[in-house]
């Protein structure tokens, strides 16, 4: 059985330059809301203070929840909301200076006492988790996330130059930062938490990326050696055609457990999950447009050069 | 049948046997059998914090203060040394690592020079400038000295807590200062109870007394200085007072506290003449000599029994004891009893700050195991119908490699202790999701190599062979990231990356030789027409 029929020939070397603009587009969105939310909106781990993630028994607004706070003197920094909206979480920041470390214990008793007024009765209110993050270890977290996210990209780069040519390996590592950077956008705009958790996403993202776009680089270095003089736009547009098959039915097997998890996996795990159903639809259309795209790209201008001079 | 598929076929039952033994005890739990513990391994997967409920924390060592001490000791050793040369030095001064003697002659710095840099030429740099000398603790000591304390930090708060009775709780070192204690199963409530307990310094002191009143500033006075700094050139020292008694706000004992409760053998919760909790405590050996003579020699005065700094109390000595003694104060039952433990356990050399702390309560555990359960059971169930609907015959296939990619990654991860962390558990629904990838990879492969005339079994043989680099490229690459996550996660985190590294791995191997397995007993014996994808 086939999903889509064995000898596609659609123009997608054609449709590069049309999905060029609407990748910088989505991009220009998602940096313009990073900077207008002033960078991501870090969560506990990084910033430092005091998390508290609650459970209501019935729905609650998260302003009703700032407002009661704020008028017992814990003005909250963060309320979000955690999960699907049936599931009544929510994620609930303080700054350091209104919860200091010394202040936890008093704090947590009292919190519960203020959510308890806006839900009473003894099942009314769940506190499930409580983090106190000192400003020490969150300023080491935010310089290791970058790092780390930077020696992803760094090694997949070295890897593929060595099973590739560097120009598949660049073309591979541009695709990389164009999923990341929309996936950011896409967790700026939605507005967030950026976790510890989420940054676990993004690496996986970024991992997972690479395998679409290997495959298609994969097909288009075997047809390389079969023929070696075609045009190679022909031959890319071949090749992605040829492994169209395969990308879709990767990608339906992957979403099929990323939804499960988004809608089925409980509050911690949504935003996880969202995460990398974004990046997952952003690699694989990178993989078929940005990586091969700029591949043609850098391949063009060396024979241009070679020709020239 | 190919003779390569036999030995895979053994490598395959060999490790499903292990990672069924491995996987037996995190099922079975407590009904397992007396003699499985002396045959096979009795521990199963192990429940993050995340997912049991519990307290996290980081601790941060001040393992700085650990040289602060180390200048202190110096200086007392020096003050002794130049006061047997009869020399008086101008005055000390002491800055990160490095201390500052100042003399008022170039004799006096010359007549001690020599002697120092003999003396301590393995632990110190020493450089003259003028009247001064400067000396500076060597890095490499600088380094022994802090090791040390940590060190120490670790073992005296694992006995702390594996003293305070909960199951299996875990201290351990994170990075070179880090110290990362996590108490399974205790509640906010608890909370208070085990930093106190983690945190206290616990530095216990017997003092003699020479003064006591309501306030400092009259205290000081009476003996000429200024400042509570100044008393220490006197062999004096203040410390306020905790006794419950209003004209005894503060005290004055000498400097130097002779016996200390690095020489104490026991400590246990007690009960005084009018019932109240308090802390007894024994010596033995050296301890109990010199307890012995501090409360021999000064029958009449009385005793100050500091804590971190403070007099807890301050008892008439009435005859010399060795062997036993008791701290009272206004302790509830739980401070005397947690206080006794933390005496028991010795004191912290440096102090600790918490740097991050978790405490996470029983129900979201629960929930997310549920959630995580039900969320691999359909996410799984779709995949699995998926393949079967659409590559039929080899879609059972690549369906039992699945199940044996399962049974691998739970097996590896129960024989190697892994904690089992949220995060982990979404990072094995995804495994599930990513394995079939390969599968997927090989199988449109064969489709091909069919399409293009050749035979059944040998679009096979070319479909596994052509894919196999396809396969690993595209699983190394998550592979590279899984092991960045590693070194750069932390807890939960870290449970991701290790699932998914694991995955990736066994996923490699479930794709490449396990469904090529299965597929050559399959197609072996026969002669095939046609095949079922």
């Amino acid at each position: 059985m086939d999903l889509i029929k064995p000898d596609t020939h659609i123009d997608f070397v054609g449709k590069m330059k049309k999905a060029f603009f609407v990748s910088v587009i989505l991009i220009i969105v998602g940096i313009s809301s990073l900077i207008y939310h002033r960078g991501p909106n870090w969560g506990v781990e990084f910033v430092g203070g005091t998390e508290v993630h609650v459970k209501f028994e019935r729905n609650v607004k998260p302003d009703e929840i700032r407002t009661v706070l704020a008028s017992a003197g814990y003005p909250a920094e963060s309320v979000q909301q955690l999960g699907l909206p049936q599931d009544n979480e929510y994620l609930i920041r303080f700054s350091p200076k209104v919860v200091a470390f010394e202040q936890i214990q008093g704090f947590q008793v009292k919190v519960e006492e203020i959510f308890k007024s806006i839900v009473p009765g003894s099942k009314g209110v769940d506190i499930l988790r409580i983090d106190y993050i000192g400003p020490k270890v969150g300023r080491e977290l935010i310089e290791k996330a970058i790092v780390s996210v930077l020696i992803g990209c760094v090694g997949i780069l070295l890897y593929l130059m060595i099973r590739f040519e560097f120009d598949f390996a660049l073309g591979a590592v541009i695709a990389l930062i164009h999923d990341i950077l929309i996936t950011l956008g896409a967790i700026s705009i939605t507005n967030k938490e950026f976790t510890l958790t989420i940054i676990a996403a993004l690496l996986t993202v970024v991992g997972y990326s690479v395998n679409d776009t290997i495959i298609i680089f994969d097909r288009i270095r075997e047809n390389l050696k079969k023929t070696e003089k075609r045009d190679f736009k022909e031959l890319v547009n071949e090749s992605v055609n040829q492994t169209l098959s395969r990308t879709v039915l990767t990608v339906i097997t992957v979403f099929f457990v990323l939804l499960a998890l988004f809608f089925l996996g409980g509050s911690v795990i949504h935003d996880f999950a969202f995460t990398l159903i974004v990046g997952v639809i952003a690699g694989t259309y990178s993989s078929i447009f940005v990586a091969t795209a700029f591949v043609i790209y850098l391949k063009g201008k060396k024979r241009v050069a070679a020709r020239g001079v | 049948m190919k003779r390569s598929s036999k030995h895979w076929i053994t490598v395959i039952l060999i490790l499903s046997f292990l990672s069924v033994i491995f996987l037996i005890p995190t099922f079975a739990g407590d009904r397992l059998p007396e003699w499985w513990g002396k045959v096979f391994p009795r521990k199963g997967l192990r429940l993050g914090l995340d997912l049991k409920g519990g307290i996290y924390l980081l601790l941060g060592v001040r393992a700085d203060k650990a040289i602060e001490h180390e200048l202190a000791n110096l200086k007392e050793d020096l003050v002794e040394k130049l006061n047997k040369e009869k020399i008086l030095p101008k005055g000390f001064s002491s800055q990160d690592k490095t201390l500052t003697i100042n003399f008022f002659s170039k004799e006096d710095l010359d007549k001690v020079r020599k002697d120092i840099e003999a003396d301590y030429k393995d632990i110190l740099e020493v450089e003259e400038k003028g009247l001064s000398l400067h000396l500076t603790l060597k890095d490499q000591y600088i380094k022994e000295v802090q090791r040390r304390a940590i060190d120490q930090v670790k073992q005296t708060i694992e006995n702390r807590i594996d003293e305070f009775g909960v199951v299996e709780p875990s201290v351990q070192r994170v990075g070179t200062d880090r110290i990362l204690v996590q108490v399974p199963g205790a509640s906010r409530q608890d909370r208070e109870r085990i930093i106190n307990i983690i945190k206290r310094a616990a530095v216990l002191e017997f003092k003699i007394v020479k003064d006591a009143g309501p306030d400092k500033e009259t205290l000081l006075k009476k003996y000429g200085v200024k400042s509570a700094d100044e008393l220490v050139s006197l062999g004096l020292e203040l410390h306020p007072g905790d006794t419950g008694q209003e004209n005894e706000r503060y005290f004055i004992t000498e400097h130097e506290a002779q016996v200390t409760g690095q020489y104490l053998s026991d400590a246990r919760l007690i009960f005084d003449e009018y019932g109240r909790p308090a802390v007894g405590f024994s010596f033995r050996g050296e301890g109990a000599a010199r307890f012995g003579k501090l409360t021999g020699e000064n029958i009449g005065k009385r005793l100050a029994i500091v804590l971190d700094g403070v007099v807890k109390s301050a008892p008439v000595i009435q005859e010399r004891i060795s062997s036993q003694g008791r701290i009272t104060g206004n302790f509830t039952l739980e401070e005397a009893k947690d206080l006794a433990l933390v005496l028991r356990s010795g004191a912290l050399p440096v102090p600790v700050d918490v740097e991050q702390e978790q405490t996470v309560g029983p129900s979201l555990g629960r929930d997310s195991i549920e959630k995580g359960k039900i969320s691999m059971i359909v996410g799984g169930t779709a995949v699995v119908l998926f393949m079967m609907f659409f590559y039929k015959l080899q879609g059972v296939i690549a369906n039992i490699a699945l199940a044996f990619n399962m049974l691998f990654i739970m097996g590896f991860l129960s024989a190697f202790g892994v904690t089992l962390t949220l995060p982990g558990i979404a990072g094995l629904v995804l495994t599930l999701g990513m394995a079939v990838d390969g599968n997927i990879i090989i199988f449109e492969r064969i489709k091909e190599e069919l399409r293009a005339g050749k035979s059944p079994l040998a679009a096979i043989d070319a479909g596994y062979e052509r894919s196999f680099w396809t396969v690993f490229d595209a699983n190394i690459t998550t592979l590279l990231t899984g092991l960045i996550l590693f070194w750069f996660g932390t807890g939960p985190v870290k449970g991701f990356a290790v699932t998914l590294s694991i995955g990736i791995v066994s996923t490699i191997f479930s794709n490449v030789v396990v469904a090529r397995v299965i597929s050559d007993l399959i197609y072996a014996e026969r002669r095939v027409e046609a095949l079922s994808i």
